[in-house]
């Protein structure tokens, strides 16, 4: 267990060498590939994502049947895991139900944070290959699908930025309940219950919340606490790969 | 822009002239006595290879590579396969040079390539291999057997039974009770022509980078076990380095005199390759005067002969000595 470690009760660390409250290093790239409208790449610790955004453009289906969504831009999302991704190699379906969930998380906190009424009948795509997992990878996506957006000059409002948090752990000798840990990796992930928390700009606005496990009631209010922090926290290092790529044309 | 004599100036800009007439506008680029392509590349002229190893966490080796705009990332997992779940076991030949059949029964090296990545307008992601992916992958594939660039010893996981006899005399002889069964997954970041070259050149860096752990076969439990200290862990034993180049011949109009008027490009790059109907891909092993040729591939078009032939053979042994640089150091 990652919080069973003599290191952890008695100097707090985790395995990593972190403390509860230390996000892994974050590095980010815009603008990686010249053919694309728009691409990022991230890297969360060892999570790896590399996003190619292309769009607007006009939709496969052509824009004359539209109904409702032809007033406004349609986003779709893919999703791709490179077969040396995961710990062990396993081709990913395209149609996985796990990855559609996720495409489908995206596409939908994207819908509202784009401001697509300027792009009516038209088609944003966006691809995400996953080059190597390490946790949080819901997040990472969230996190280079805003850079790539950025990058393609797609308007919106502000940035979307996301981080995992767990529960903390309770044990006898941290009778005050402990810290949640914030910004997992694969190990922690797989043996705590955690939740991936988005937020959109620097205040409190929560656009993405996931949480797949159990935990007791009262310790999501402190989780979500310290994810939205921690989302400020991305915030902030997203911001300057972005204003450091715009130095460029100053 | 080329300036030929009488020239008319453009009332439209260079992109444009590519898009709606492509073929006259690389023709005039190339007309002139010191020709220069749309690239701005010599015709000889091959993109300097950009490399990166070892840079993927969960492969035992990995290697990203770049060839102008197009990039290419490889990652290699070892992965075990039990000689008892194999159908017909093979028996490790004596002679060493001689074990590609067990590479190839046995599928002990599976390449895997991917296009459909959003690399390029042309593959979206989300359909299924394309047939120029697939073939993409039966060359590569071919490739690796017909080199003979991994060792089928070093894929061998052998086992000394103890001695169950007092006979001094006697050997006892190792036998094969796993394999290591490499997955060569290579994916395209971005596609910019030569999609050949990037990939073979990802792969052969990947697997110089690649390290396997020591293992062990244990009687008791019955399987590998493998020993995570990572100073005990072994490079595979190349045999050789064979690099691949590749050309298109690009065929212009008949000029005053009526020749046929054509040029072979080295390197093509996504627009040349629209535009060439005629494509040579030659791989050699070692520099220039002392290489040895591994495979010649050549499709469409009647312009290239063997006087061509044989100046292709000589860049592509230059090239050698490019790609000989920037995977050794």
């Amino acid at each position: 267990m990652p919080l069973d470690t003599s290191t952890y009760s008695l100097a707090l660390l985790r395995l990593d060498g972190r403390r509860w409250n230390e996000l892994r290093r974050l590095h980010a790239q815009i603008s990686t590939q010249a053919a694309a409208d728009g691409s990022s790449y991230l890297e969360m610790g060892n999570t790896k994502v590399l996003c190619t955004v292309s769009g607007p453009h006009e939709g496969k289906a052509g824009g004359a049947g539209g109904g409702p969504r032809s007033t406004q831009a349609k986003i779709e999302v893919e999703i791709s895991f490179a077969g040396f991704s995961g710990v062990e190699r396993k081709k990913r379906q395209a149609k996985d139900k796990r990855t559609s969930e996720m495409s489908h998380t995206l596409t939908q906190s994207l819908a509202a944070l784009l401001l697509t009424h300027l792009y009516p009948h038209s088609t944003i795509t966006i691809h995400l290959s996953i080059l190597s997992q390490d946790g949080s990878l819901l997040a990472a996506c969230i996190n280079a699908a805003t850079l790539a957006l950025i990058d393609a000059g797609i308007p919106m409002t502000d940035y979307l930025c996301a981080c995992t948090t767990a529960a903390p752990p309770t044990s006898a000798e941290t009778e005050a309940g402990g810290d949640p840990l914030l910004d997992l990796n694969g190990q922690e992930e797989q043996e705590l219950p955690f939740l991936t928390v988005a937020t959109v700009g620097k205040g409190h606005a929560v656009s993405v919340l996931i949480m797949e496990s159990r935990v007791r009631m009262e310790k999501v209010e402190g989780m979500l606490a310290v994810g939205v922090e921690g989302c400020k926290r991305v915030r902030e290092i997203l911001d300057k790969v972005v204003k450091e790529h715009g130095k460029r044309f100053a | 822009m080329a300036t030929t004599q009488s020239a008319p100036t453009l009332t439209f800009p260079r992109p444009i002239f590519a898009a709606l007439s492509p073929s006259p506008f690389l023709q005039a680029h190339l007309a002139p006595k010191n020709p220069i392509r749309a690239n701005a590349r010599a015709p000889t002229e091959f993109r300097k290879p950009g490399l990166n190893t070892g840079s993927l966490t969960h492969c035992n080796g990995s290697a990203v590579v770049r060839l102008g705009n197009t990039t290419v990332v490889c990652g290699v997992r070892a992965e075990v396969l039990r000689a008892e779940d194999v159908p017909q076991p093979i028996d490790p030949k004596a002679d060493e040079e001689d074990d590609v059949e067990e590479i190839d029964t046995l599928r002990l090296l599976v390449p895997n390539v991917e296009l459909s990545t959003g690399s390029t307008p042309t593959f979206l992601p989300g359909q299924a291999p394309s047939t120029f992916a697939q073939s993409l992958i039966t060359r590569i594939r071919s490739l690796l057997l017909s080199t003979r660039l991994v060792r089928a010893k070093d894929l061998r996981i052998m086992y000394t039974p103890p001695r169950t006899t007092e006979d001094e005399d006697e050997e006892v002889q190792p036998e094969v009770k796993a394999y290591w069964t490499l997955y060569i997954d290579t994916m395209f970041i971005s596609l910019d022509g030569d999609a050949f070259d990037a990939a073979w050149g990802a792969i052969l860096a990947a697997l110089r980078n690649t390290m396997l752990p020591a293992s062990d076969w244990d009687q008791d439990l019955e399987m590998v076990l493998c020993d995570d200290d990572v100073k005990k862990a072994r490079k595979l034993e190349l045999r050789g380095l064979p690099v691949a180049a590749t050309f298109a011949v690009f065929q212009g109009e008949e000029d005053e005199e009526g020749e046929d008027r054509s040029w072979v490009l080295s390197d093509p790059d996504a627009f040349e390759e629209g535009v060439c109907r005629e494509s040579v891909t030659i791989v050699v092993d070692g520099k220039k005067g002392s290489g040895k040729i591994r495979r010649i591939e050549k499709s469409g078009g009647t312009v290239v002969g063997r006087e061509v032939m044989k100046g292709l053979i000589r860049r592509s042994e230059e090239r050698w000595e490019e790609w000989n640089a920037v995977l050794k150091g």
